[in-house]
């Protein structure tokens, strides 16, 4: 197995750990794609000659780097070697998984974290609380009510208003368009009264309940 | 629409002073218009009369000052048709200015025939001694009026009466004082028409008394001129709470009485000077006429004030206004006559009586003197009061009993009460 090239040695572990290789999607040559569940992972290889290129490992990253967005998860695959001198909590707080490798052995050292989960927070859909819909279906019932009531008063005041325009006030002949002619008074005083403002001189004047009475509970007069 | 809505719209009140003809609608508030109760009959020979036609037979409102010519025409042309608060059965001329001034009253308030108006509810006030003939009279002239539809239904109410109700007491005795007679008449609920008395003594007779007084002071020229001499009536007259202490207060210290009055706009200056303490004769005269001081002026030609029958009524001259309310309540039934007493309303100009501060004590106001009266009589129990506003009183009583009677409730020439529909 480890005659095998370091590509191919990777491409056995994710294809045993369940993953399906997916067809080159514009990646270069050191880098392999698969699908394992409902995640999406992007693998980088460097190898022994890589780290001895010095933008090697800055190129692998910033490989990676522009898949954000796209996928979830994201691996550095490097020599053992090298992991000596790499500081795995940079790896981590950027979510990357790190994956080193010697002759007899592949080790995942570093597991990836969903690329969401670190980069942008996406927003929950929290499920409806039964007892908040049906709330709203109670004040959807009453908004329709009032809907309706209100239709029926403005019926109803159009209709008063068409037979008040249409009909005689009916004193005691009844005359057609019975409307009073507005005259002044002196504003300042007048007392309001069920029958509109009348002079101040009214108020309190016990002899409108007296006079209203004559041809009624007739008390006669004492004489004359 | 109520028919109270209605009411309070079209009630129309006309009250038919001795001087003054107060009218208008509810809708006036508390101020209805007044001129004066009088007609001018333009002569009919004059040319610019027969060059223009345009005056009418009698004229009446405003309008009067403009077509008085001399005053040698005064006297037979200007009509003051209420001057004692009756008007004569046969005097044609007074009634055609009554019917003028109805009319003028009327349409002084016109209002759009169209809009559900029927004609006003009128209700007119006449002196509480008129006789029936005066109210036959004055439905009359109401029926001429219906002719342009103005009137729907009109009835006659007593000015004390109407002054009980502008008052808004209803058990009370009404004093009503005007220029040329008194009438007292308890009310309780009604008019006691059968207790009422008639006093043949005005305002009137206090100017005759002035008149008197300013010829002993040397002022005879003026004597005669019967608006100066109620000026002065007006300005130096004082009630006295007693006759001999006030004289006596006077005539002990005569500058503080003194009595002095110029005439506006004029040279005329009168001065009582010693003869001052004579002020009190003038507001004296008024309430009570029987003092011996007066026998004086008796004798010299003042006209004593007679008992006199106008109608089915006695006017009597020398009753006291304590006497006359003490009669008129004792007609009363006995129950009814603590009541009756409690309640003294004093209405009309012939009331209006200063009271100098300096003079206080001394000198009382109309209620005060009623009060002083009838504690002679053994009265004690009494309350006396002015009308609110004694010029408008009855007007508002008017527009009262209009607002409130009952439209049903049907004239009744017995009882003198109810609405005589006209229309409608």
């Amino acid at each position: 197995m480890a005659s095998l090239p370091i590509e191919q040695r990777i491409l056995h572990y994710f294809l045993a750990m369940g993953a399906q290789q997916n067809p080159s999607s514009g990646t270069n040559d050191s880098s392999l794609s698969f699908t394992l569940g409902n995640d999406k992972l992007i693998v980088n290889i460097l190898t022994a000659k890589d780290i001895v290129q010095r933008n090697r490992i800055l190129e692998a990253l910033l490989h990676l780097a522009s898949f954000r967005g796209a996928l979830t998860q994201l691996y550095v695959v490097a020599p053992r070697l090298l992991g000596a001198s790499l500081d795995s909590q940079i790896f981590r707080s950027h979510g990357i998984g790190l994956i080193l490798f010697d002759e007899r052995r592949i080790e995942e050292t570093i597991k990836p974290q969903p690329f969401f989960q670190h980069t942008q927070s996406q927003p929950t859909i929290a499920t409806p609380d039964p007892t908040v819909l049906s709330e709203l279906a109670t004040l959807k019932s009453m908004y329709s009510q009032m809907e309706r009531t209100l239709e029926n008063i403005r019926a109803e005041f159009t209709s008063i208003k068409r037979d008040s325009e249409g009909k005689a006030p009916d004193l005691e002949r009844g005359t057609p368009g019975f409307t009073f002619e507005p005259v002044m008074r002196p504003p300042s005083l007048l007392v309001e009264t069920a029958e509109g403002p009348l002079p101040s001189f009214f108020a309190n004047n016990p002899w409108l309940d007296v006079l209203s009475r004559r041809g009624r509970s007739e008390v006669a007069p004492l004489a004359g | 629409m109520s028919i109270d809505n209605y009411r309070s719209h079209y009630t129309f009140g006309m009250d038919f002073g001795t001087s003054d003809f107060k009218f208008g609608p509810i809708t006036c508030g508390e101020n209805p218009r007044v001129v004066n109760n009088r007609g001018y009959f333009p002569d009919k020979r004059s040319a610019v009369y027969r060059a223009f036609e345009t005056a009418a037979d009698v004229i009446v409102g405003d309008e009067v000052p403009l077509y008085l010519q001399s005053s040698e025409d005064l006297t037979a042309r200007l009509v003051y048709p209420m001057r004692n608060g009756m008007v004569g059965k046969t005097d044609d001329n007074a009634w055609r200015v009554v019917s003028a001034l109805c009319e003028f009253g009327l349409n002084s308030y016109p209002t759009k025939q169209n809009n559900g108006f029927q004609g006003y509810n009128v209700v007119a006030s006449l002196s509480s001694v008129s006789p029936r003939y005066m109210y036959e009279r004055l439905l009359d002239v109401f029926k001429q009026a219906n002719r342009s539809g103005m009137v729907r239904a009109v009835t006659v109410i007593p000015q004390p009466f109407a002054v009980a109700i502008g008052h808004g007491v209803t058990t009370c005795v009404v004093i009503e004082s005007g220029h040329g007679n008194s009438q007292v008449c308890p009310i309780s609920k009604y008019p006691i028409s059968s207790a009422q008395v008639a006093l043949n003594r005005g305002g009137g007779d206090a100017n005759a008394i002035t008149s008197e007084i300013l010829k002993d002071a040397g002022y005879g020229d003026l004597a005669n001129e019967e608006s100066l001499v109620r000026k002065v009536k007006e300005q130096i007259g004082l009630v006295p709470q007693d006759l001999e202490t006030a004289i006596t207060e006077a005539k002990r210290t005569p500058r503080k009485f003194r009595a002095k009055y110029k005439a506006p706009g004029t040279r005329v200056e009168i001065d009582l000077e010693k003869d001052s303490w004579t002020r009190f004769l003038i507001g004296e005269y008024v309430f009570n006429p029987n003092h011996e001081i007066f026998e004086s002026y008796f004798s010299r030609g003042m006209p004593r004030p007679r008992d006199v029958k106008m109608g089915d009524t006695v006017f009597r001259g020398m009753l006291d206004f304590g006497d006359a309310i003490v009669a008129s309540v004792e007609r009363c039934p006995v129950e009814l006559q603590p009541l009756l007493y409690r309640e003294i309303i004093l209405s009309g100009g012939n009331f209006s009586w200063k009271v100098p501060e300096t003079l206080e004590g001394i000198v009382v106001d109309a209620p005060t003197k009623i009060k002083s009266l009838l504690r002679q009589k053994g009265i004690k129990n009494v309350s006396v009061k002015m009308t609110a506003s004694p010029q408008l009183s009855v007007w508002h009583g008017c527009i009262i009993y209009g607002f409130a009677v009952p439209d049903d409730y049907e004239w009744d020439w017995q009882r003198l009460e109810g609405w005589m529909k006209l229309s409608g």
